[in-house]
């Protein structure tokens, strides 16, 4: 079962073993420059809010409703990044924004591919944006659907899904005992971390600017994964202006320009993990970011991307992951 | 305990390490008089309002709804949520009064997956 709980997902599999748990929440940050400049990784600045679509139906679309799970605001050009936190037991989760794959590139499906198409956790302890190279993700950016800036859009040429879709899968019981019970080896790192709807909330997410950050290659191998128990999840993204007339719950505010956070001496981090990184998605360095896209359509330059010099930087390693930004 | 009683010990406790838990000094941080503080806490009058009962628990540092259950109320937000759906509230209380701790605490709700 999955349960929503301090706005954030917690995937149970009691019938796989008592300690297979897997925790996602979704964390605000800033939106780095989309300027083909390379940048460290963001602060986290606090989880959005998670709402249940079934609490709010009657103000949703019938798409939401039949899609079910949950729903967060974001604004518009609002980037997000996805946190793992507290992992003990691991899980493969493969990740698409409007059903596209975002380690892949490729149109989503269930189970898991040889190609590997998902994040090993605890191993990836975030996930920021879209697979582009070995080294680099282009970072989640909220778009409206409809205008040609989300990957979905840019890939299928068409807009139905719009959203984050989310698939877990918990290692299979033996190869968790095997690893991880017999040896008593614990694998574990701590990570701080009336219908009023008439128009569209709907909003998808786009390529933004370039961050360094590497997918983890699975060590454990595809059939590592116990593909007969996954737990799937569709998480809506609602343009903040109108979540407070769905929910009558104020969304957070604008999170600061990443000029703003900079100037105030804030720090932006960088992770280091010797382990082996995925290429990137051919299909997904291809596409155009949300500044280029502007560009394309003639909407001119985008605001608030001016380049930032990150001053502070802190070196975060694995089983020290505090990536807290406080403004 | 009486209400009073609780809150005179509990902020006798804090007074013994910091003299700011004077009933004096109370009473002026949560709006009242610092005889009507001591009455309450002797139990000379009912306990106070809602908003001043909260007052009182942010200050001594207790939880809201556990003073406010000793004062014989019950927060105003739940109210709210069991007056909108009373059947099914007052249902689901009577269903889990004799519940244990960890069974109420493990009551969870699962996110449902639609079709996409």
């Amino acid at each position: 079962m999955i349960e929503l709980s301090n706005n954030q997902l917690t995937f149970r599999f009691p019938e796989v073993h008592q300690k297979a748990v897997c925790r996602i929440n979704f964390q605000r940050t800033l939106r780095i420059p989309d300027d083909n400049r390379e940048y460290p990784l963001p602060p986290g600045l606090g989880r959005f809010p998670v709402e249940h679509v079934d609490d709010f139906a009657d103000n949703l679309p019938e798409t939401w409703r039949t899609h079910g799970g949950v729903f967060i605001p974001m604004y518009q050009s609002e980037a997000l990044w996805i946190n793992f936190p507290s992992s003990r037991y691991p899980c493969a989760v493969k990740i698409a924004a409007g059903r596209i794959n975002a380690v892949s590139g490729k149109p989503w499906s269930n189970g898991l591919s040889d190609d590997q198409d998902y994040a090993v956790i605890p191993e990836q302890p975030w996930l920021d944006g879209f697979n582009v190279s070995e080294d680099h993700i282009r970072q989640f950016v909220a778009m409206p659907l409809g205008e040609g800036f989300t990957a979905e859009e840019q890939i299928t040429g068409k807009v139905e899904h719009g959203g984050l879709q989310i698939i877990v899968y918990p290692m299979k019981h033996d190869i968790f005992m095997e690893h991880f019970e017999r040896y008593g080896k614990i694998c574990s790192y701590t990570l701080e971390e009336g219908p009023m709807f008439l128009s569209a909330p709907d909003m998808g997410l786009a390529p933004g600017g370039l961050m360094r950050q590497e997918i983890h290659e699975d060590e454990y191998g595809i059939d590592a994964w116990d593909q007969d128990n996954g737990l799937r999840c569709f998480v809506h993204l609602v343009n903040s202006a109108h979540y407070l007339a769905i929910t009558g719950h104020r969304p957070p505010h604008k999170p600061p320009t990443a000029d703003d956070y900079t100037s105030a001496g804030l720090p932006w981090f960088d992770y280091y993990d010797d382990s082996r990184a995925l290429a990137g998605s051919r299909i997904l360095s291809r596409l155009h970011s949300v500044a280029a896209k502007m560009i394309e359509q003639g909407k001119g330059l985008m605001p608030d991307n001016d380049p930032v010099q990150p001053g502070i930087v802190k070196v975060i390693r694995k089983g020290n992951v505090v990536r807290d930004g406080r403004f | 305990m009486t209400f009073g009683k609780h809150v005179r010990e509990h902020r006798e406790i804090l007074k013994s390490r910091d003299r700011r838990f004077s009933v004096r000094q109370v009473a002026r941080r949560i709006g009242v008089e610092p005889a009507y503080l001591s009455k309450i806490e002797r139990g000379d009058v009912a306990p106070p309002s809602e908003a001043k009962t909260r007052a009182l628990a942010r200050e001594l540092g207790e939880d809201p709804d556990v003073l406010l259950a000793m004062a014989g109320k019950v927060s105003s937000d739940l109210q709210e949520i069991i007056r909108k759906r009373p059947r099914l509230f007052a249902e689901l209380i009577r269903q889990l009064k004799s519940a244990p701790d960890h069974a109420i605490l493990h009551i969870a709700r699962d996110v449902r997956d639609g079709d996409w």
